[in-house]
């Protein structure tokens, strides 16, 4: 489903690559955990997926298709098919929690009535049921993240990214989100989630790819978050 | 696409941008406003001249006793130096034809021109206006070989050329047309600058929207669109107040011009409206391209 052949990124103006020589196959189906500590490019990876930057070295192959013979106009095609959550929510405060979700698929075209029956399904996935009215500023932390996920799953993507999805939130909500996270997997979504948190990994014991300036340094399945535990 | 998500995304941008979207309205109005006034006066000389090439005449006034003029003498123009002068004229090949009016008729028709001022008209009595050989060229411009010819002969007292005063009535059209040509460039110039900043503004307000956007993938028209459509929306607006200017330009400018000088032609409503829909394409086109060109600077794909 993704495949990082031989990657390399550096950016302009820096020496050090922010990736080196990774190669990373995660097949259709699975849960990854990207760790890390900062700096160590974790959302470089993620970045490539989405075609956000170009590897200076290497391919990135999504869904089969070659990344770098993806002509600009077909991103956006190719980005429909990945879902994006982040640590800082990105949702949009005038909107209520219905109209976050029913965003996504609003710009891309999708007929009211489709999204009329679809919405309300994923908003209820993600478990937050009678809440599709509320403004996000009216809801918690927790909650905000799983609007998020809804919205980056309502167009049922084929790759789930997360990066850092619990950063900004407590431990206990913390499983909350990861058993949506499960969940979605579960449907036959790939999901590589960005994190570093440590209790997170450790609990669920998924494949973990570990990546250290830029290196991958442990790619173990069923793994925890740092060997030293 | 959904109509209805593009609208409203534009009527958005522009009321959150509401002094810009103000400011920008009036500024295309002002240069499209004069840009369409300079087109009105362009087409109102090209129109007269036109209109007047085949007319123009030159007129030789012949001498009248007690005419200031030295070469008269004193002496008035007898029928035999008409005669000479009318000769000399015909053998000039420019020469198309040679009429004589004498004085009663330049009287009638001075008074006809003068009709909407009877005052004037009235004041003047047969004898005021000498009379004259009224001289028609096949190509106005060659204007000097009738004037060598006949200057300083006996009997001629002053050489008219009608160009020479329809120049003169051009040469101030055409200083107004390149006057308000060239504050509607730098208007129009200050219209592309607003509309770069006010697409700026736009974009960074909606920074969130356009990135989520992006994330989910829209495609560039639809994330693009409502950009351009708000400009071109202001540049429609500024357009349709330039038109209210321009018929007051039309109606206050142009057509008091034809009132009181004669040598105006009639510019009619047809071509008029044919400028003010010219403008508004221009204004339109001018801020949809610059909010074009601002947005592969602000907005990343």
């Amino acid at each position: 489903m993704i495949h990082f052949d031989n990657v390399t990124k550096v950016y302009p103006n820096q020496n050090r690559p922010a990736l080196q020589h990774v190669n990373v196959a995660v097949e259709k189906g699975e849960f990854l955990f990207l760790v890390g500590p900062s700096g160590s490019g974790k959302s470089t990876f993620l970045r490539l997926v989405l075609k956000e930057e170009r590897p200076s070295q290497g391919h990135v192959h999504v869904a089969g298709k070659d990344l770098s013979r993806l002509t600009n106009w077909k991103i956006p095609h190719l980005r429909r098919r990945i879902g994006c959550v982040f640590q800082d929510f990105r949702l949009l405060p005038n909107k209520n929690v219905f109209e976050n979700v029913a965003f996504a698929l609003e710009v891309i075209g999708k007929p009211k009535r489709f999204i009329a029956k679809v919405v309300p399904e994923v908003i209820d996935l993600v478990g937050l049921e009678g809440k599709q009215h509320r403004m996000p500023d009216e809801l918690s932390g927790g909650e905000q993240q799983r609007v998020a996920i809804a919205r980056a799953f309502v167009n049922r993507p084929m790759i789930l990214l997360a990066d850092e999805p619990t950063g900004n939130i407590d431990p206990a909500t913390s499983i909350g989100i990861m058993k949506v996270l499960d969940r979605i997997n579960r449907t036959g979504t790939t999901v590589v989630m960005a994190t570093h948190d440590a209790a997170i990994v450790d609990a669920f014991r998924k494949r973990v790819v570990e990546l250290e300036d830029g290196r991958v340094v442990r790619d173990q399945s069923r793994g925890v978050y740092g060997q030293a535990y | 696409m959904r109509v209805q998500f593009v609208l409203q995304e534009i009527w958005i941008g522009l009321r959150r941008n509401l002094t810009m979207t103000i400011s920008l309205v009036i500024t295309v109005a002002i240069a499209m406003a004069l840009f369409g006034t300079g087109l009105l006066i362009k087409a109102q000389v090209d129109n007269s001249k036109s209109y007047w090439d085949g007319k123009i005449q030159v007129s030789i006034f012949l001498c009248l006793k007690g005419s200031p003029t030295v070469a008269c003498n004193n002496t008035a123009a007898t029928p035999a130096d008409r005669q000479a002068l009318t000769d000399t004229l015909h053998k000039i090949p420019n020469v198309i034809s040679v009429d004589y009016e004498d004085q009663a008729h330049a009287l009638a028709r001075f008074k006809a021109e003068y009709a909407n001022n009877p005052a004037f008209a009235n004041s003047t009595q047969i004898g005021d206006i000498p009379d004259s050989l009224r001289v028609k060229l096949r190509d106005p411009s060659k204007f000097d070989e009738v004037r060598t010819a006949v200057s300083g002969a006996k009997g001629v007292d002053q050489i008219i050329n009608e160009a020479d005063i329809l120049k003169k009535f051009f040469r101030i059209l055409d200083g107004l047309k390149w006057a308000s040509l060239l504050i509607a460039l730098i208007q129009m110039f200050a219209a592309i600058m607003l509309v770069a900043n006010t697409v700026r503004l736009s974009a960074f307000n909606r920074r969130r929207e356009t990135g989520i956007m992006r994330l989910v993938g829209a495609s560039n028209l639809y994330i693009q669109l409502p950009f351009i459509l708000e400009g071109a929306i202001a540049g429609l607006v500024g357009g349709l107040v330039s038109t209210i200017m321009l018929i007051g330009a039309k109606l206050f400018l142009i057509d008091k011009l034809q009132g009181q000088v004669q040598f105006a032609t009639q510019l009619g409503w047809g071509s008029t409206i044919m400028i003010i829909i010219f403008s508004i394409c221009i204004g339109v086109l001018l801020c949809a391209g610059s909010s074009f060109l601002t947005l592969r600077r602000y907005l990343r794909i």
